[in-house]
C-alpha cells in the first residue's frame, strides 16, 4: 500500500510537472498569436544634428540649416476591433505623427466603426527651400508684394555702371514656400448598397518663388530691364468633395461633386524701378480661380463574361478677378475691368470588355475629353516692357476637343503566354470660339488662333508576355503611331506680326501676317502639336536564380521623328536599361543593389531671323545673317546605382545594422552649330569669343552621393535605439547661374549672385522608441 | 462661392450627426436588427470558419499570417470581411487532404509563391475584384497593370499589419520594383518630394486604372496637375497653348537635371515651338554662360560687350515671366 501510495505520490507529482511543461508552451504560443493580432504603437524621440547650411539639402526635408533639431514620431492604435475582435468590436482609432521636429511634419488621426463610418484627420506641412544664396538690393519680405529701392536711383549699366552705394545694397533673402495642407475626411455606410464620402482640404500656402519681372520701359527707360524678384505665394486652396457610391449585384455606379476654390491674398506685386525713373510698377499675380465638376462612373456585368464600365464629368473653371490696370505697359483701359473666364471641361468614356472564349478577352472603348473655352475675346493694347512694340490685340481662348478609339485583343496563346494587341485612333481639333478686332487692326477671320488646328493619331500596341517556369517572367513590348496634323500657316498667335515687322522671308501668300506662331517661318511647327511617327520598345525579364536571389533587366527605346518639319524639332530618342540584384544571405540578412543608365537626345533645326551686326552690345546673335540654318543637339546621359545591405541578428538577435547607398550623376549638353558664309560678317565665325554663338555648351552636370548608415537595438521587448548616419554631397557646375553674378550680369539685369547649392553634409541622429 | 461653401458644410455637419447617431445606433440597437446577425455572432462566426486554416496555419508560420487580424479585413465583427476561405476559396482537398496523394494538395487559389505553384494574375486578383469592384478600380480591366499581369498581391500585402504600398513613406518601394526609370528620375537634382516621403505615386496615379493618360487619377494631366498647382488653373487672359494643352509638353514631373523639372534648358526649351520675332529664332552657344564660358568683354570696335539677357539664366523667362498665362490687360507679350 505504502508502496502504492508513494507511487502514487510520485506519479502525481510527475503527472503535475509534465502537465506544466505541456501548457507552458501552449501559453507561450498563445502569446505570440496574441502579439500578431494585436497592434504595436510607438513613440520615437531623439535628437538629430545637421553639419552645414544649405537649402538644398533640406529642399523638402526641414534641414535647411545647421544644428540641432528635434526626432518625433508617433503611431498608437487602438480600439475595440484590435482588444475585442471575438466579441465583435469594429471600433478603431489611431494617431499619428511623423517629422514632428521638422518643418516636414504631417499629424493625423482616425476614428472609425468599421462598417459604419469613418472619420479622418490630416495635417501635412512642407517647406520648399528654393535658395539661401539669393541677393537683392530690394527692400520688402520674402513673401511680401511690396518692394522698393530707398535711395537706391537709376542705374544705367547693371554690369559694371553700378556704384559703390549701390551695391553696397544688396543683402541675402532666403526663399522658400511653405504648404500646409489640413484635410478632413468622412464616410459612412448606409447600407449594404449605399456609402456616403465626404472630403475637404485647406491648402495654404506662403513664401515666395523668383521670377523676372520686366521694368516697363517708361520716363526714359530704354530697352529691356529686369529685376529677378520674390513673388509671393501667399495662396490658399479650398477642396470639397461629397461622393455617393452605390453596388448592387452586377452593377456599381458613384456620383462625386467637387470644388475647388483657390485663393491669392495678393492681386500684384509692387516694385520699384531703377531704369528711367524709380516709380513703382505692378506685377499681376494668379488670379482667385473657381472649379466645380461633377463625375458619375459606374460599371455593370452584363454577363458572366460581358462587362461595361462608363465615366461622365462636367466641369466649368471660372475666374473674374478685376484686371490690375495700375500696370505701366498698358495703354488703354477701356476693355472689360475683368475677364468672365469660363472654361467647361466634358469627359466621357465607355468601354466593353467580353471574355469572347476562354482564351480570348477582347474590349473596345471610347474616350472624349473637350475643353470649351466660353470666355469672349476682347482687343487689348499694350506694350513690350522696352517701351516698343505696342500691340492691340486680342485674347484667344482656346477650346480643344480630343477623342479616342480603342479596340484590344488579349490572347492567351498557353496557359504561361500572353499577346495583347491594341489598335487607337486620337483625333484632336483645336479651335478660338471668337476673335476680337478693332484698334485699326484686321485679322483674317479665317485664321485660327493655333498652328495645328487638328491632328489624327494612329497607334498600335503590342505586348507579349511568358512566363517560363515558376521563376521566370519575360516581357516585350513594341508600338508604333503616326500623328498627322493639319496645320494653319497663316494661324494668329501671340506675339504675331500685326504687332511690328518681323525681318527675314515672308510667306507669298497672303504676306500679312507673315508667319506663324509668333512670327515663325514657313515649315517651323511647335513639336508638341507637330506630325510625328513615333516607335517604342520596352523588355523585361524577372528571374528568381535561387531562393535567395532575384535578378531584374528592363529596358526601354522611345524614337521621335517629325518628318513635316522642315525646321523646329526633328527627332529625339530616349532609352534606358535598369539592372537589378537582391540577395538574401541569409534569414535577417540581405543584399540589394541596382543600376539605371537613361539617355535622352533631342535634335532641332532653326533659321537665325535677324541680320546683326558685329559691334552689338550683346551677344544675343551678333554678326549672322538672316536665314542662316542653324541646329541645336541636347544629349542627357543619367547614370544612378544604389548598394544596400541589411543585416539582423547580432547580439543575440537584438542589433540590426543597415546601410545604403546611392549614386546618381546627371549630365545635360547642349550642342549649337550654324551653318552660315564667315565672308558676310567681315570673316568673324561663330565661335568667335565676341559670338560664341555655335559649338558645345558646357556641361549641365550634378553629382549626388548618399551614404546611410543606420543601427537599431532593442533593449528590451519594449524599447529600442536607433542611430543614424548619413552623408550626403551634390556637386553641380551648373552655368545657369553665371549670368547672375555681380559683374557678369547682361547690361540691363540685377544681379541676384545666387549659387548652385553645391553641398556636403553630415546628418547624425539618435532616437529612443518606445513600443507599447 | 459661399453658397457652395455652406451647402459642403451642411453636407459635413449632416455625415457628422449621421454618423455620431449611427454609432449610437451601434452601441443601442444594432447587435440585432431584424435578420442581421449581431456583430457578437458575426465574429464569431467568422472566427469558427477562420479556425479551419488557423487550426494549422498560426503564428509558428514564417509569414506572419495572423496578423491580417490587425487590418481591416480582419475585424470579424464586420460582416463584409472575408475569412480565410473567402480569398483563399474553400480548398476541400487542402482542408481535409487527399488519401495517398503524398500530401495535401494546393489551397484553390495560391497567392504567394511557396510550396505550391501560384495560381494565375487573374485568379489572384479576381478574389478581390469580388469585393473591391467600386468606381477607384473600375478601369481595372484593360489597364496597363492588368495587361502586364500585375495582380492586386503583386503590390499589397494583405496579411501585413502595415501595407507598404499605401504607407505614405515606403509606398514608392514597390512602384520602383518596376518602375527603374522613375526611381532614378526622383534622384535628379530636380524633382518632387517623393523620395522624402511627401508626394506618393498614388497622389498623381491611380494604378488600378484610369480615365486619363498614364493611369492619372484625373482625366487630364493638366486636371491632375491642378490638384496642387490650382494657381495655374485658370481661365487666365492671355493663354499659352502647350500649357493648357498638357503640362508635359514642358515639364518632366518624376525629375530632371535642370530645373524646376523642365525637359530642356531655356532659351533651347523655348526654341523647340518659337522661331519668330524677337530673340526666338536665334542661335545660342556657349554665350549662353556669359564671360565664365569665354565671351569676350569687348567686341570688334572695342566697345563693351555684355551677355544678352535673352539667353542667360531664365534665358526668354527673364523677360516673359508669366509663362504659365497672364491675366494682365496688358500681358500679351507675357511680360505682365
Amino acid at each position: 500500500m505504502n508502496s502504492y501510495n508513494n507511487n502514487f505520490k510520485l506519479s502525481a507529482i510527475a503527472l503535475a510537472v509534465l502537465s506544466s511543461l505541456m501548457v507552458m508552451p501552449a501559453l507561450a504560443d498563445e502569446e505570440e498569436a496574441a502579439a500578431l493580432k494585436k497592434p504595436v504603437s510607438t513613440v520615437e524621440l531623439g535628437v538629430l544634428n545637421v553639419s552645414q547650411d544649405s537649402a538644398k539639402f533640406g529642399e523638402y526635408t526641414g534641414l535647411n540649416q545647421s544644428g540641432g533639431y528635434a526626432i518625433g514620431n508617433v503611431n498608437i492604435r487602438g480600439g475595440s476591433a484590435y482588444d475585442l475582435n471575438a466579441q465583435g468590436g469594429t471600433q478603431r482609432w489611431s494617431i499619428r505623427g511623423t517629422d514632428l521636429g521638422l518643418r516636414s511634419r504631417s499629424v493625423g488621426a482616425s476614428l472609425s466603426d468599421q462598417g459604419s463610418w469613418n472619420l479622418d484627420f490630416q495635417y501635412d506641412e512642407l517647406k520648399h527651400n528654393l535658395s539661401d544664396s539669393y541677393m537683392t538690393p530690394y527692400v520688402g519680405s520674402m513673401g511680401g508684394a511690396n518692394f522698393t529701392l530707398p535711395g537706391f536711383g537709376l542705374v544705367a549699366n547693371t554690369n559694371n555702371g553700378m556704384t559703390a552705394a549701390q551695391l553696397a545694397a544688396f543683402q541675402n533673402m532666403d526663399i522658400s514656400t511653405t504648404r500646409k495642407n489640413t484635410a478632413l475626411g468622412a464616410s459612412t455606410v448606409i447600407n449594404s448598397r449605399l456609402s456616403l464620402n465626404f472630403d475637404y482640404s485647406h491648402l495654404d500656402q506662403t513664401g515666395a518663388k523668383l521670377m523676372g519681372f520686366g521694368i516697363a520701359g517708361v520716363a526714359g527707360a530704354t530697352g529691356e530691364a529686369v529685376s529677378i524678384l520674390p513673388m509671393p505665394t501667399n495662396y490658399k486652396t479650398d477642396t470639397y468633395s461629397a461622393a455617393l457610391n452605390w453596388r448592387d449585384g452586377p452593377g456599381y455606379a458613384s456620383l462625386t461633386a467637387t470644388s475647388s476654390i483657390f485663393t491669392d491674398r495678393n492681386a500684384s506685386v509692387l516694385f520699384q524701378s531703377w531704369a528711367g525713373a524709380t516709380g513703382m510698377q505692378n506685377m499681376p499675380t494668379a488670379p482667385d480661380n473657381l472649379f466645380n465638376q461633377l463625375n458619375l462612373t459606374g460599371g455593370y456585368k452584363l454577363s458572366a463574361r460581358t462587362k461595361f464600365v462608363g465615366n461622365f464629368s462636367y466641369g466649368v473653371g471660372s475666374q473674374n478677378v478685376p484686371f490690375v490696370t495700375t500696370n505701366a505697359l498698358l495703354l488703354s483701359s477701356g476693355t472689360p475691368s475683368s475677364l468672365s473666364g469660363s472654361v467647361v471641361n466634358t469627359h466621357a468614356d465607355v468601354k466593353l470588355i467580353d471574355q469572347t472564349t476562354r482564351d480570348l478577352v477582347l474590349s473596345g472603348a471610347y474616350k472624349l475629353d473637350d475643353r470649351d473655352n466660353r470666355t469672349s475675346s476682347n482687343m487689348y493694347n499694350f506694350n513690350a516692357i522696352s517701351g516698343a512694340n505696342t500691340a492691340n490685340y486680342p485674347n484667344t481662348p482656346l477650346s480643344t476637343r480630343k477623342a479616342l478609339f480603342e479596340l484590344a485583343a488579349d490572347y492567351r496563346l498557353k496557359d504561361n503566354q500572353h499577346v495583347r494587341i491594341a489598335l487607337t485612333h486620337e483625333s484632336i481639333d483645336r479651335n478660338c470660339n471668337s476673335f476680337a478686332s478693332g484698334g485699326g487692326t484686321t485679322y483674317l477671320t479665317t485664321s485660327n488662333c493655333v498652328v495645328a488646328k487638328s491632328s489624327a493619331d494612329n497607334k498600335l500596341d503590342a505586348t507579349y508576355r511568358l512566363k517560363t517556369s515558376e521563376d521566370t517572367t519575360l516581357r516585350v513590348g513594341y508600338a508604333f503611331s503616326d500623328r498627322q496634323a493639319t496645320v494653319d500657316p497663316y494661324a494668329l498667335a501671340a506675339f504675331i506680326s500685326k504687332n511690328g515687322a518681323i525681318p527675314g522671308p515672308v510667306p507669298a501668300v497672303n504676306p500679312t501676317p507673315a508667319g506663324q506662331n509668333a512670327g515663325d517661318y514657313f515649315g517651323f511647327y511647335p513639336f508638341f502639336s507637330a506630325s510625328r511617327l513615333e516607335q517604342a520598345l520596352k523588355a523585361s525579364v524577372n528571374w528568381q536564380v535561387t531562393e535567395q536571389t532575384d535578378l531584374g533587366l528592363s529596358a526601354r527605346y522611345t524614337g521621335d521623328r517629325y518628318p513635316d518639319s522642315t525646321y523646329g524639332v526633328q527627332n529625339g530618342k530616349t532609352w534606358s536599361l535598369s539592372a537589378d540584384a537582391t540577395y538574401n544571405y541569409q534569414e535577417n540578412g540581405a543584399l540589394n543593389s541596382y543600376v539605371t543608365q537613361q539617355y535622352r537626345q533631342r535634335d532641332m533645326t532653326n533659321l537665325q531671323r535677324y541680320t546683326v551686326t558685329a559691334s552689338a552690345a550683346s551677344a544675343t546673335a551678333i554678326g549672322i545673317p538672316a536665314t542662316a540654318s542653324w541646329t541645336n543637339n541636347l544629349i542627357d546621359q543619367d547614370i544612378t546605382m544604389g548598394l544596400g545591405v541589411k543585416h539582423g541578428g547580432l547580439l543575440a538577435g537584438k542589433l540590426q545594422l543597415a546601410a545604403d547607398l546611392s549614386y546618381s550623376l546627371g549630365n545635360a549638353a547642349y550642342n549649337t552649330m550654324l551653318n552660315y558664309n564667315g565672308a558676310t560678317t567681315g570673316g568673324l565665325t561663330c565661335s568667335n569669343a565676341t559670338l560664341l554663338s555655335c559649338g558645345q555648351l558646357p556641361d549641365i552636370r550634378t553629382l549626388i552621393t548618399r551614404l546611410k548608415l543606420t543601427g537599431i537595438y532593442q533593449v528590451d521587448k519594449s524599447s529600442t535605439v536607433a542611430l543614424n548616419y548619413l552623408r550626403q554631397r551634390m556637386d553641380s557646375n551648373d552655368y545657369y547661374y553665371n549670368g547672375y553674378q555681380a559683374g557678369y550680369v547682361p547690361s540691363t539685369l540685377l544681379a541676384t549672385n545666387q549659387t548652385t547649392g553645391s553641398y556636403s553634409v553630415q546628418v547624425i541622429s539618435a532616437s529612443f522608441i518606445h513600443n507599447f | 462661392m459661399k453658397i457652395l461653401k455652406i451647402i459642403y458644410l451642411v453636407f459635413f455637419l449632416y455625415l457628422i450627426c449621421f454618423e455620431t447617431s449611427s454609432s449610437y445606433a451601434q452601441n443601442l440597437t444594432l447587435p440585432n436588427l431584424g435578420e442581421t446577425p449581431s456583430r457578437a455572432a458575426t465574429a464569431k462566426e467568422a472566427l469558427r470558419k477562420d479556425a479551419v486554416c488557423t487550426g494549422c496555419h498560426d503564428e509558428s508560420e514564417s509569414a506572419p499570417i495572423l496578423s491580417i487580424y490587425q487590418t481591416k479585413h480582419g475585424v470579424r465583427g464586420d460582416s463584409r470581411t472575408p475569412t480565410c476561405q473567402s480569398c483563399h476559396g474553400e480548398s476541400e482537398k487542402h482542408v481535409k487532404g487527399v488519401a495517398g496523394s503524398g500530401g495535401r494538395t494546393a489551397p484553390d487559389v495560391v497567392f504567394k509563391k511557396g510550396v505550391y505553384a501560384q495560381s494565375g494574375d487573374k485568379e489572384r486578383s479576381s478574389q478581390c475584384l469580388t469585393c473591391h469592384s467600386g468606381s477607384k478600380r473600375s478601369n481595372w480591366d484593360g489597364a496597363a497593370h492588368q495587361n502586364n499581369g500585375v495582380a492586386c498581391n503583386s503590390c499589397h500585402q494583405v496579411h501585413r499589419p502595415s501595407d507598404k504600398v499605401l504607407n505614405k513613406v515606403t509606398q514608392t518601394e514597390v512602384c520602383f520594383t518596376c518602375h527603374k526609370d522613375q526611381r532614378a528620375d526622383t534622384k535628379k537634382i530636380s524633382h518632387h518630394p517623393i523620395q522624402e516621403g511627401k508626394v506618393t505615386c498614388a497622389d498623381c496615379h491611380n494604378p488600378h486604372g484610369s480615365t486619363g493618360p498614364k493611369l492619372l487619377k484625373k482625366n487630364t494631366v493638366t486636371e491632375t496637375c491642378y490638384q496642387c498647382h490650382a494657381e495655374k488653373r485658370g481661365p487666365l487672359l492671355f493663354e499659352h497653348q502647350p500649357v493648357t494643352d498638357d503640362c508635359t509638353n514642358c515639364h518632366t514631373p518624376h525629375g530632371s537635371n535642370i530645373t524646376p523639372l523642365l525637359k530642356s534648358r531655356p532659351p533651347f526649351l523655348c526654341q523647340e515651338c518659337h522661331d519668330g520675332t524677337h530673340a526666338s529664332g536665334t542661335p545660342v552657344g556657349p554665350n549662353a554662360t556669359g564671360y565664365q564660358g569665354g565671351l569676350a568683354k569687348t567686341n570688334p570696335s572695342g566697345a563693351a560687350l555684355f551677355p544678352s539677357k535673352n539667353i542667360v539664366g531664365r534665358a526668354c523667362m527673364n523677360c516673359h515671366s508669366q509663362v504659365h498665362g497672364s491675366n494682365s490687360p496688358a500681358g500679351g507679350y507675357l511680360q505682365r
